[in-house]
């Protein structure tokens, strides 16, 4: 048993993660990969190595499966760590794949066979083919057989060697990223960067996919991992960065950390959202939208014909609309000769007529929130899991 | 999607309590009469803090978790008739940080969520009754409370 001082001055919940230590009583069969990892990188939902990491909009990051499982079927998701509510399952950020792919190649790899086990049991992938510009390089391949299992002190000149200036690089100004911004689409950019793009509406520069909501926050774990890896580019771009918000003053968040900006153009929709929050019974109960990966989709929902994927292949109206060219969020095989039709299979109101409940109005159903794909949605009156609760709360004692 | 990551994310937990946790605190999953290990259901103990009446108690704590864990917060349980005013009679924790609707983020680990409760021994939220005789005595009897707190703190003596 590791001991410590007395956690006398611990705030409730707010513990902060303690710092890994050596482990005097090792656990028998530690061989499968019981390694430190970055703990900057673990995710916070699973609590292991991030693998193919998303950020939400409030700039926290995890897992895709651990994002999209924890989604809300019907109302907005909360962020694991903030609970900032958010209605879009963002796509995965290929620069922390890569960089992860860079500075853990032993760990991600054992990620990504124990996740593709797991998919291949429910038989619904995650996106597989990441392609980073030209970045990816074979020497991470190199560098992990030749890295000796155990690593117990990783040096940060070990790391110098693994990730480039480069990789960790704005897709706008190319430069080292400052205070970076992940998009819902995946793209990082300097958080002044993205202020300088911003009129109106959010668009990507490498993607052209359109950011909905307001200017994401900062990445912290990632700037924090850049400012400690290459402190002294770092201090060189923040410097530049202030000479310029000195000189002409730009308008914008000056912490950066958290996004100031209403964006006027897109606060209608948002409100429009707020609205219509009331009536959930145009809501497409666990399905999501493949190109802008809004979830649960609200309104028309388009489904494709041909798709023969578990999961399908759905849009929400608008982009059905603007017709987007995006493969899909979870490796689907779509093309754009593919049928869509008009689906209303999956609204809130016609499955509760199926299950023969009655309309309740807003707030008078509770549905399980981990859905599989296309599995069976179990429709609970509030009061009736209430009493369950309770029932088992008894017989527990 | 069948079970989803409760179980692995709970290894995760066991492990980086191996690794630390704070003095004083017990937390393992239970381990069934064939050997094999339920992750699903912990047994605790929370020391009361030093230098309040709580001091000198070991407090067994059971954490239930679901297979929607960490979406879901667990059912944190002492025994039944717990004395606290935050404590239902079936002994389950009312606790902001451990309730989905409010407080709880799948961010929070065991090791919050134990810290947490110890926190909340010496510092009941009055808003937030959850049982008739601890909060009466709380709210009106200072110390017959304080009284019956230590009592109940001997009643737990350390496990040795």
């Amino acid at each position: 048993m590791a001991s410590e001082d007395g956690s006398g001055g611990n705030s409730p919940g707010q513990a902060a993660p303690a710092p890994p230590e050596w482990n005097p009583a090792p656990a028998a069969g530690s061989g499968c990969g019981d390694v430190e990892e970055d703990p900057q990188f673990q995710c916070c939902v699973c609590l292991d190595l991030l693998y193919k990491p998303v950020v939400i909009a409030c700039g926290h990051m995890s897992c895709f499966w651990c994002v999209h499982k924890a989604m809300h079927v019907i109302r907005e998701s909360h962020c694991a760590v903030c609970r900032q509510p958010y209605k879009h399952f963002p796509s995965i950020c290929q620069l922390l794949h890569h960089l992860l792919i860079k500075l853990e190649p032993v760990e991600y790899k054992r990620r990504e066979k124990e996740v593709l086990e797991d998919e291949k049991r429910v038989d619904t992938y995650s996106p597989q083919i990441i392609e980073f510009l030209n970045f990816r390089s074979n020497n991470c391949e190199i560098d992990g057989e030749n890295r000796p299992e155990e690593s117990n002190s990783q040096s940060s000149a070990e790391h110098l060697k693994k990730v480039k200036l480069e990789d960790v690089s704005c897709a706008l100004c190319k430069e080292l990223l400052y205070q970076p911004a992940v998009l819902n689409c995946g793209h990082v950019y300097c958080m002044s960067c993205l202020s300088s793009l911003d009129d109106g509406a959010l668009e990507c520069k490498v993607c052209g996919g359109l950011h909905p909501g307001d200017v994401p926050n900062v990445c912290l774990d990632l700037d924090h991992f850049i400012e400690e890896y290459f402190p002294v580019e770092y201090d060189l771009k923040r410097e530049k960065i202030q000479l310029l918000k000195g000189e002409c003053n730009i308008k914008g968040s000056s912490s950066g950390t958290s996004s100031t900006k209403e964006g006027g153009g897109r606060a209608s929709k948002k409100e429009n959202f707020a609205l219509k929050d009331d009536d959930l019974s145009d809501v497409h109960i666990g399905v999501g939208c493949d190109s802008c990966g809004v979830y649960p989709i609200r309104g028309k929902r388009y489904r494709c014909k041909d798709c023969t994927e578990l999961i399908g292949f759905d849009l929400c109206e608008e982009c059905y609309n603007t017709k987007s060219k995006l493969p899909g969020r979870f490796n689907q095989h779509h093309t754009p000769d593919h049928r869509m039709e008009l689906d209303n299979s999956a609204l809130l109101h016609r499955i509760m007529r199926l299950q023969g409940i009655h309309e309740e109005g807003p707030g008078g159903v509770i549905i399980g929130e981990f859905v599989a794909p296309g599995a069976v949605v179990h429709v609970i009156p509030d009061d009736l899991e209430e009493l369950e609760d309770m029932g088992e709360e008894d017989q527990l004692l | 999607m069948s079970g989803g990551i409760a179980r692995g994310r709970l290894a995760e937990e066991r492990k980086a309590w191996r690794k630390n946790h704070p003095h004083g605190f017990v937390a393992k999953p239970e381990t069934m009469a064939d050997g094999t290990v339920n992750l699903m259901i912990w047994h605790c103990t929370i020391p009361g803090k030093q230098g309040t009446d709580w001091e000198g108690g070991y407090f067994p704590l059971t954490l239930h978790f679901s297979e929607d864990y960490p979406s879901k917060p667990p059912k944190c349980k002492f025994p039944q008739g717990f004395f606290h005013p935050n404590v239902y009679p079936s002994g389950t924790v009312c606790l902001s940080i451990l309730n989905e609707d409010s407080g709880w983020r799948p961010a929070i680990t065991v090791k919050q969520i134990l810290v947490g409760i110890q926190d909340l021994l010496d510092q009941p939220n009055p808003a937030d009754p959850a049982q008739t005789d601890g909060y009466h005595l709380f709210i009106q009897d200072p110390t017959e409370y304080k009284r019956r707190v230590r009592l109940q703190a001997k009643q737990y003596p350390p496990i040795v």
